[in-house]
């Protein structure tokens, strides 16, 4: 068969258009491959929220080669909102643990900040969930993130079509950015882990209570595009009495009896998926993530301390989200 | 002095040594970077004050307006302007130099609607998005272009546009733009009283109602104060507010009721005597309780008439 010059034209405009059409889905959304060669994540057994926290978190995070001398360590936890009774935020027996873990390590300060999604009165959740008390007899500072400094911020991943946000300069300047997440379900994302936990950076002064844009660009790759862009070095999560059901704000508090600490957002997300009862390649932010932000896959996570299990009820969680079921 | 005017007096001067050389504030205390919603505040309360540099704020404010008359919420950020908009209309009133700013304000904010105004998202709204109850028809603002309506972009816009005395000029629309506006916050409320950010009731679950967002509608609703959706906000706020020692949410809790004239003597003594007020990093908030230690001006600057 002969191809005439006329044919070479048409077949090569045809190919050029073809590859202009379908490049976006091909090509990958993100920057940089942030992802290490193996991660670590480690279960602790806690049964409850104790003094003995201090000891029982220094013990596991000496599990890892944290070097944080002479850091700015920003702890982020989970604060949302405040509802009597409700297993809503990280608590903060255990953000005090952490803070106190990381001075005995060296950190130059450590600082708690957040943007609670759902209140405006900042000030009014810190008091209600215990955190102002605590904080201010530990001398430890909070930054709102909902009010701090804004930097506009290119983002590294493309998968909401924003190129940039405006980002809080507390997270941007952090040397070593902790996500301490509450291990809940979502009634619109499945679950919020150490990931969704980032939503929280996201200043509610610039883009209003809720951060509605978030959930027009889509949540989860609004949580993929927010983690490409502010890395999560380490993960603490609240898993001592968890949410399941209509979370985040109304779900039924669900007694876990663990604190997950992982080295890799993706690794720490997988893993509480799984205490939940979830199969975490069903969730879409830590199967996407898994590609460029961590390893989901449990034949590159090292687990150390108590070895994950799938509980004996798998969390429940609304309709939508039943496909999550590992069973 | 009486202790309600020295805690006045001191949280002005406070205010007025936060006042940063471009002629605004910025939201906390150890930032530089102005910011328009703390700098609308801190204008409103220095308006009649013998402190600050209120001219350099209103400065500042009319320097800051985006081509398209809308504001943003810190200088140089997007151009498409957010829902400070309504705050900076109100902060600039009485201000003879500043009526045609304020005027291409109300014109954006009279463009300016939640998502679901659109018959495309109201459809979407009423057949396959329905967890969050409620009725796309009754539409009032977003926080910024492009998203749906809230309880407090709403609040702030119905206040800012019934400052205009009278409907001409382009502006006729103001009557029926508010009314839908109104019947928004009606319908977003919770079904226990007050609102949260707007979602009332969410996979059939009732949510809990916020302070200071029920105390924001409230005040845009203070001409409505007989509808049995405002009745019960009153009865929530009240409820609450003897039990708050937030300086925010007990700042707007007094201006609120005040403006429906209920009692707040226990609540402007529980706000004057909070220690550490002066200290209070957010600069929001302490602008805030400087309007509500001397809410009756407060009121006249948000055009509510009691």
């Amino acid at each position: 068969m002969s191809v005439t010059r006329r044919d070479f034209l048409i077949g090569s405009a045809a190919l050029a258009a073809g590859t202009a059409v379908t490049a976006p889905f091909l090509l990958p959304k993100y920057h940089s491959d942030q992802r290490s060669k193996r991660s670590r994540v480690a279960i602790l057994h806690v049964q409850q929220y104790s003094q003995e926290l201090d000891q029982l978190l220094a013990a596991g995070l000496r599990l890892f080669p944290i070097n944080v001398r002479g850091k700015t360590v920003v702890l982020k936890p989970n604060l949302v909102d405040y509802i009597p009774g409700n297993a809503i935020n990280t608590h903060p027996l255990l953000v005090l643990a952490a803070a106190e873990s990381f001075r005995r390590l060296g950190a130059k300060s450590v600082l708690v900040a957040e943007g609670p999604g759902h209140q405006r009165d900042t000030q009014l959740v810190l008091s209600q969930s215990g955190y102002q008390q605590s904080l201010r007899d530990e001398k430890i500072r909070f930054v709102d993130l909902n009010r701090d400094e804004l930097i506009r911020t290119s983002l590294r991943a493309g998968y909401t079509g924003m190129k940039d946000l405006w980002l809080p300069r507390t997270v941007l300047e952090a040397d070593f950015l902790v996500s301490m997440p509450k291990i809940k379900a979502h009634h619109w994302s499945g679950v919020t882990l150490s990931m969704k936990n980032m939503f929280g950076v996201v200043p509610g002064g610039r883009y209003g209570w809720p951060k509605n844009i978030l959930h027009w660009k889509g949540i989860q790759e609004s949580i993929l595009d927010l983690c490409a862009t502010v890395p999560i070095r380490f993960v603490i999560a609240d898993g001592i009495v968890a949410m399941e059901g209509n979370g985040p704000l109304n779900g039924i508090p669900r007694p876990l009896g663990k604190i997950v600490l992982a080295d890799d957002p993706v690794a720490a997300d997988a893993i509480c998926a799984q205490l939940m009862g979830f199969h975490p390649g069903r969730i879409i932010h830590i199967r996407e993530g898994s590609r460029f932000l961590g390893n989901a896959s449990t034949a590159l996570i090292d687990q150390v301390g108590e070895i994950v299990g799938p509980p004996t009820k798998p969390f429940e969680v609304v309709p939508e989200f039943r496909h999550l079921y590992a069973l | 002095m009486t202790t309600d005017a020295i805690a006045l007096s001191n949280v002005l001067a406070e205010l007025a040594l936060r006042q940063l050389p471009c002629g605004g504030w910025a939201a906390l205390a150890s930032s530089s970077q102005p910011a328009i919603e703390p700098t609308c505040y801190a204008a409103l309360a220095l308006r009649s004050a013998p402190v600050g540099d209120i001219e350099r704020a209103q400065d500042f404010l009319l320097r800051t307006q985006n081509p398209n008359g809308s504001w943003p919420v810190v200088p140089r950020d997007d151009q498409e302007g957010g829902w400070v908009t309504s705050l900076a209309v109100i902060a600039l009133r009485d201000l003879v130099p500043a009526i045609p700013a304020r005027l291409q304000g109300l014109h954006w904010l009279l463009n300016c609607s939640g998502k679901e105004s659109n018959w495309f998202w109201k459809w979407k709204f009423r057949t396959a998005d329905r967890h969050v109850r409620f009725d796309p028809n009754k539409y009032g603002w977003p926080w910024f272009p492009d998203t749906v309506s809230w309880v407090v972009p709403t609040s702030f816009a119905i206040l800012a546009l019934n400052q205009i005395p009278c409907s001409c000029g382009g502006l006729e629309r103001i009557p029926l733009r508010v009314d839908c506006g109104i019947q928004m916050l009606f319908d977003r409320a919770c079904p226990g009283g007050g609102w949260n950010a707007g979602n009332g009731v969410v996979y059939e679950c009732p949510m809990a109602p916020h302070v200071d967002d029920t105390a924001i509608a409230l005040l845009a609703l203070s001409d409505r104060g007989q509808h049995p959706v405002t009745q019960s906000a009153m009865q929530y706020l009240e409820r609450v507010a003897p039990t708050l020692t937030a300086p925010w949410s007990l700042a707007w809790s007094i201006l609120a009721l005040a403006a429906h004239r209920r009692r707040i003597g226990s609540l402007h003594d529980s706000l004057s005597a909070l220690s550490d007020l002066s200290s209070t990093e957010d600069t929001g908030t302490l602008a805030l309780a400087c309007l509500a230690l001397d809410y009756s001006r407060a009121l006249s600057a948000f055009g509510v008439t009691v």
